[in-house]
């Protein structure tokens, strides 16, 4: 369920890049050829220096991304061999001098991963939960966004990939890569502005209820090792007691286990504006508005008044589609930076 | 038992800023090794009269210290192994130069192509610096020889003879190493000095001239230096570190920051063992230090702050002077004599408390005597911030809580108004958490014209900076980048330091206001660099026992 937190999708997709011989031709292998497409890939205008190339990156011509990640994974590190308690091997008749098969990914992959709006239009609020087939639905979304503002260069890169042979539309990219998906194990969120209620657990209550009817198999255990064979005034069997107790205690015990693993698993909720066209607006307010305060300081309140009211007439804060500030830019004053 | 750190073999002033001591002069020397050999001539020659932090008296007390530290390329020179050198830290091997970028020292918002010659403005020695490693034809700077000197006598703004002495003593070195190794002349705005000169700065009172802890801009400057485990005696420790320390909580109260902080080989607030090169002596006992030039442009400071101050006494219906002092001590954190606003947060409140302490008396000498008595006391370093988390007495941004956040970081602080009290939280256990691994030594002295010389953006001017940590880039390269050139940890978004910061795109600072004081917040919007790097570079400040190893040349890093 990790790929849901916080009213937006962790979106982590691994698509295997074909293998050194799939295809012979020009000497420059596939994982090459990802790396040169990904190399060529424009970073979005957050730097001089992208600044001053002036192309944005094709993943800010949509407003459900927030930070996207492609790079390739060509093996997992290897670590040496797994350490061992020198007795133990010895009894075992390990010979430390004998290689350990050493792991090794069977491919090179190419990792897409995604921080996006769980959303499949634009502009939605952000949902706190949703099923397995919704998610499902919002990738799916997602990946036709990406198709119809950016096909060419997905072409380009997955087009070194296993099973992209087929690939021709917007619905077939989005089957693709949710073949490639893999469930996120830690999502990582930096929105709050205010905490919300998180999904806590009641722990007080899980454990009186493992640890009363445990009490009660320790108590008729002791009551039946001194001798006694019934309870007192209840009258039952201190050794059924004792059985059915304990049976309780690790059921309970169980079932506490699986709740408090499923309520960590829970999503949390959506931040207030949380969303990216919200980020972006609140980017274009926060400039705009720091400039409307220093220029009116020390100003006539009649005069503040009557400023405030065409502020607010010229950049509708209410509106967070419009005007704002451009997907990809690192200020409103950057070439390009407002979206009106 | 606590061990205590070996200060025989620990320089001197890694451990003590010689101007609190009473070493009110300073002279750097920057040299050029070109023959090995030679090279270790001279590291053996000077180690012999390196000052340590080994306690002094009244009567062992030196008249002039001598201390001594290495560029990397100054190692290299000396034919440090490869091997000792490769462990080194990479921001120690680049250099300053190199960092440029990260420092703020060269304009984040323009690419290398656009950003070519933004050095113009250093020093010619440092301009020359780094350039290539041949032996000859080169001015690459390899060695830092510093010489701090007292006061020949109260009332004159002269050193003792020893500091000429001991330079000239550096020079006769020089001459019988015949070129091998040689103090590189061109320090200074006109690469036309010989060294570069420090001094407190000295005020004319009648016929007197006084020595001040203040810089040029007209703050008390040199208070807080943190204070670690091992620095001090245990007497002395008790008082000094309230303030300076880090603030546990209140049972355990302040306590001495871990010497590895500072000092290499020991353990830091990791609890772990800083990396260091083999073999390990090599650097036990040492420290990194960076040394900046760094100018400051009285005049257009002067001028800002009196431009922002007129719409700011407008706004809060004050006189100008009165708009004047408190928009600088806003920026600062304290008022110009070195009272924190945490303490006395109004203009009024400052004024009692300067009475009361006897910062106005008549006799001058009688004046800054009760001035260094109030710095160098607890009182003067005891305030946090965590109660002031909206920056009601100090801004957010401003100087001195940027430099030094103190608990303000905790990240269990609450935020906001206490519903219960109507007033900010008081989070009373709030910790340094997250600051004590963020703390340097400062080791520098101002540099500029004699006393009463008027003082523009063009006169030279400002601190001959010397930070000294276990490591420039968590520590020293940190606080610069992060702290002094970005604002987010302080919610300051992209606006830099109010006095140290690159102001060419970021030329705003926000000063907070108590909403219960019915006045509004303030922005200066008009901020100019105020404080430019002319200059400098990271060096490796060895222990006693590793320069002798260098002058041996027998360091064996297997």
């Amino acid at each position: 369920m990790a790929d849901l937190d916080s009213g937006h999708i962790f979106l982590t997709t691994l698509a295997p890049i074909k293998g050194v011989n799939a295809e012979s031709g020009t000497g420059i292998s596939h994982e090459q050829r990802v790396r040169i497409a990904l190399a060529q890939l424009p970073t979005a205008l957050q730097s001089p220096a992208t600044q001053g190339i002036g192309i944005n990156s094709p993943l800010a011509r949509n407003r459900r991304t927030h930070l996207a990640r492609m790079f390739v994974l060509s093996d997992i590190v290897y670590n040496g061999r797994n350490p061992q308690n020198p007795l133990v091997a010895t009894a075992k008749g390990i010979d430390p001098v004998d290689p350990l098969p050493i792991d090794q990914l069977s491919t090179a992959y190419l990792v897409f991963c995604a921080d996006v709006d769980a959303i499949v239009n634009d502009g939605d609020p952000l949902p706190h939960n949703l099923t397995k087939a919704q998610q499902k639905a919002v990738r799916a979304s997602y990946a036709r966004k990406l198709w119809d503002t950016m096909g060419d260069e997905l072409q380009d890169i997955y087009q070194n990939c296993v099973g992209f042979e087929g690939v021709k539309t917007a619905d077939d990219f989005a089957a693709y890569l949710d073949k490639c998906h893999v469930e996120t194990t830690m999502p990582f969120h930096d929105y709050y502005l205010d905490l919300p209620k998180f999904n806590e657990l009641n722990t007080k209550l899980l454990l009186g209820a493992v640890l009363v009817p445990a009490a009660i198999a320790v108590l008729s255990l002791l009551l039946r090792i001194f001798g006694m064979l019934h309870l007192p005034m209840l009258g039952f069997s201190t050794f059924w007691t004792f059985v059915v107790a304990a049976v309780v205690t690790v059921v309970v015990a169980l079932l506490a286990i699986a709740y408090a693993l499923r309520n960590g698993a829970k999503p949390l909720p959506p931040a207030k504006h949380d969303d990216l066209p919200s980020v972006l607006k609140g980017l274009y307010v926060q400039q705009t508005f720091s400039d409307f305060v220093i220029d009116h300081q020390a100003a006539e309140p009649n005069e503040l008044h009557r400023a405030f009211g065409d502020y607010l007439a010229r950049h509708r804060p209410e509106n967070k589609m419009s005007p704002t500030q451009t997907p990809g830019v690192i200020s409103i004053r950057a070439e390009g930076g407002i979206t009106l | 038992m606590q061990r205590s750190l070996d200060l025989d073999d620990i320089q001197g002033n890694v451990t003590r800023a010689y101007g609190r001591y009473a070493f009110p002069f300073s002279r750097s020397f920057f040299l050029n090794i070109q023959d090995c050999g030679k090279g270790r001539q001279f590291v053996d020659a000077v180690r012999k009269k390196v000052t340590t932090s080994a306690t002094w008296t009244e009567a062992t007390k030196p008249r002039c210290t001598v201390n001594i530290g290495f560029t990397f390329f100054g190692l290299y020179k000396l034919l440090v192994p490869q091997r000792t050198l490769r462990d080194m830290p990479e921001e120690f091997i680049s250099g300053m130069r190199d960092r440029a970028f990260l420092l703020g020292d060269r304009d984040p918002g323009k690419t290398e192509a656009e950003a070519k010659g933004w050095d113009a403005h250093w020093d010619p020695i440092w301009q020359q610096n780094r350039i290539g490693d041949g032996d000859i034809g080169n001015d690459n700077v390899h060695i830092w020889v510093s010489f701090n000197a007292q006061l020949k006598e109260l009332g004159k703004a002269e050193p003792v003879d020893e500091l000429e002495k001991e330079c000239q003593w550096l020079r006769d070195l020089c001459d019988h190493l015949a070129g091998g190794v040689r103090i590189i002349p061109h320090n200074g705005r006109a690469g036309d000095q010989e060294y570069q000169e420090g001094s407190v700065l000295f005020v004319q009172r009648g016929d007197k001239l006084i020595p001040t802890p203040n810089e040029h801009f007209g703050f008390t400057d040199a208070i807080g230096d943190p204070v670690f485990r091992g620095q001090l005696s245990d007497a002395e420790a008790k008082d000094a570190v309230i303030g300076t320390g880090k603030w546990m909580n209140a049972k355990t109260g302040w306590q001495p920051i871990e010497p590895g902080e500072f000092v290499l080989g020991h353990p830091d607030e990791s609890q772990e063992l800083p990396p260091i090169a083999r073999p390990p002596e090599f650097m036990t006992n040492g420290t990194f230090m960076s040394y900046r030039k760094l100018h400051q442009n009285v005049g257009s400071f002067e001028a800002v702050v009196a431009e922002e101050a007129r719409t700011y006494a407008k706004l809060q219906a004050i006189d100008e002077p009165e708009a004047r002092e408190t928009l600088r001590a806003k920026m600062c954190g304290r008022w110009s004599d070195g009272v924190p606003l945490a303490q006395a947060p109004t203009y009024a409140e400052w004024q009692a408390m300067s009475e009361k302490l006897g910062f106005n008396v008549a006799d001058p000498v009688q004046a800054l005597w009760n001035k260094l008595n109030y710095i160098r006391s607890p009182e003067a370093s005891n305030f946090r911030y965590a109660d002031d988390m909206l920056g009601y007495k100090t801004p957010l941004g401003a100087h001195i809580r940027r430099m030094n956040t103190r608990d303000y970081m905790d990240p269990l602080n609450q935020t906001g108004i206490d519903p219960a009290t109507g007033c900010q939280f008081a989070n009373p256990n709030a910790t340094h958490g997250l600051n004590k691994r963020r703390r340097i030594l400062r080791r520098g002295l101002p540099y500029g014209p004699p006393p009463g010389a008027e003082k523009t953006d063009e006169t030279e001017q400002g601190v001959a900076m010397i930070s000294m940590c276990a490591s420039l880039q968590r520590q020293f390269e940190f606080v610069q980048q992060q702290w002094i050139q970005y604002g987010l940890d302080f919610h300051q978004g992209n606006d830099t330091c109010p006095m140290l910061g690159n102001h060419h795109q970021h030329k705003r600072f926000s000063i907070q206001s108590d909403p219960a004081s019915g006045k509004p917040p303030f922005i200066m919007s008009k901020l100019r660099t105020f404080v430019e790097c002319r200059g400098g570079d990271y060096f490796f400040v060895p222990s006693l026992t590793s320069l002798r190893m260098m002058a041996m040349g027998i360091i064996d890093p297997t």
